[in-house]
């Protein structure tokens, strides 16, 4: 877990030279950890956060390193906040979850019409292969594999390489949190 | 020549006070030398237009012209009430004052007394003060204890000021102070904030970055990219910065609160329709009497 307002001077995060100085402390910190691929995000503490600081910080980290590591958000109750988030990381094209409880619900940008159910069914579960949503909905392995490629490459869901049953290469995608 | 600007016998809104510009012959004229605004008995100068004439008058001096305030009710009337909000604080000592300047400013002396109401506060590029926009919200919210949607303004008062105020120290590009000051109406019905600056107005520093950035928006009116500013945000900086603009406005209209924006030589007033700030409700006056700057006011009303 990370906890933003330990990277923080003051519970306000306000304007982007502020978020960039926090944001290269953020690096420092994910860099420092290069064995962990997914971070929770606590938002706990942080009492105000503006668009322009959350898009120099959160929104920015995550765009990064989009594809390698996932970043979603916990401890999120302000309204105000979440909806400061939202806007920047629309702006920048990036998904971020927000995490309560076992429930998650996704700001920023939406998946596309042709991808919600593949993201729906990968988010039912730690982690999934293409060729189970394609035996759950009855289509090909190659039409729900470019779904699940579809998500990873804009940020909704992170992936490694394993080896399938005969022999070759197939990818299992996680959710991020 | 003398260039006389006349304020009603009355509340002075930004509207009246766009009206007593215009019904002179236009302070920054280049022949205009001699600057004096008349404050009649029973003017009552509300806050976004407060900080529009401290910042013109600034401006006036600044450009060597002698430029005067005359309050004909002395400091029992209006001057009274700028000198509680720390107008004079903030005004130029170029700038004259009739009868007189008064002697002791009643800002300095109240500063912090009544959590409720926030002087009209400097902000000056070279030094950013980190609570301010914590200070203006957290007085909205003192004013406001009554109504149930109390966090909720506090929250979009909070994100209104940070944006705006942050628009100053990357975008306003001038050695002269900007201004943010809010007024809480009785009962906390009605709110408004204003935030003013004497920079380039931010149609200038976007129009350039408009044709790489937004070429949709390119070959648009100014007013009409003003508009669409604030639906869309814009930046100068690229198409994945400034929602800053249009979170501002996203802000506001749920508060069912009008925008008023001032730029150099014009001013759009939106209300919102249906949740949503549209043109061809939008009120646009072109060709006014200069006024530097970025001078943007929300006022709230009850909660939507």
């Amino acid at each position: 877990m990370l906890s933003l307002r330990q990277f923080m001077k003051r519970p306000d995060g306000w304007g982007r030279s502020e978020g960039r100085e926090i944001y290269n402390r953020l690096l420092d910190f994910v860099e420092g950890n290069p064995e962990a691929i997914v971070f929770r995000v606590s938002l706990g503490d942080v009492r105000r956060l503006d668009m322009s600081f959350a898009s120099e910080t959160l929104v920015e980290l995550a765009r990064r390193y989009r594809r390698i590591k996932g970043f979603c958000l916990i401890d999120l109750s302000d309204k105000d906040i979440a909806e400061n988030i939202d806007a920047a990381a629309e702006r920048k094209n990036q998904p971020l979850l927000i995490w309560e409880g076992k429930s998650a619900r996704v700001i920023g940008s939406n998946p596309s019409e042709g991808t919600r159910e593949a993201f729906q069914f990968a988010m039912g579960r730690s982690e999934c292969r293409a060729s189970e949503f394609a035996t759950q909905k009855g289509i090909s392995i190659a039409n729900a594999s470019m779904k699940f490629k579809q998500l990873w490459n804009e940020g909704f869901l992170l992936r490694r390489e394993s080896v399938a049953d005969s022999g070759g290469v197939e990818f299992i995608y996680q959710r991020i949190g | 020549m003398q260039c006389v600007v006349r304020f009603p016998a009355k509340w002075v809104s930004a509207s009246l006070f766009e009206a007593a510009l215009r019904g002179s012959c236009g302070p920054h004229a280049p022949d205009s030398h001699d600057i004096v605004f008349e404050i009649p008995a029973d003017c009552k100068i509300m806050i976004d237009s407060a900080i529009r004439l401290l910042s013109l008058a600034n401006q006036l001096v600044s450009t060597t012209r002698r430029t005067r305030l005359r309050f004909e009710e002395g400091e029992t009337g209006t001057m009274g009430y700028l000198n509680r909000m720390g107008f004079f604080d903030c005004l130029d000592p170029r700038v004259g004052i009739e009868p007189e300047r008064p002697f002791i400013s009643r800002a300095a002396l109240h500063r912090g007394g009544n959590r409720m109401l926030v002087e009209i506060t400097r902000i000056n590029r070279g030094v950013r003060d980190d609570e301010l926009p914590t200070r203006l919200s957290d007085a909205v919210k003192e004013a406001c204890t009554s109504r149930v949607d109390v966090e909720d303004l506090g929250g979009a008062v909070w994100t209104i000021f940070a944006e705006l105020i942050q628009n100053i120290f990357d975008h306003s590009d001038t050695q002269l102070d900007g201004y943010a000051a809010l007024q809480v109406y009785p009962g906390g019905n009605k709110v408004s904030v204003a935030v003013s600056d004497s920079g380039r107005g931010i149609m200038d520093t976007l129009r350039p970055a408009l044709r790489t950035e937004f070429p949709k928006l390119a070959n648009l009116s100014d007013t009409e990219v003003l508009v669409e500013i604030f639906r869309q945000g814009g930046s100068r900086y690229g198409a994945d910065r400034g929602c800053g603009l249009k979170g501002c406005a996203a802000k506001a209209i749920k508060f069912a609160a009008s925008l008023d924006v001032r730029l150099p030589n014009q001013r759009v007033l939106l209300v919102p329709t249906n949740g949503i700030y549209k043109l061809n409700t939008a009120h646009c006056y072109e060709r006014l009497p200069l006024l530097w700057g970025t001078h943007i006011g929300f006022n709230f009303g009850m909660g939507a």
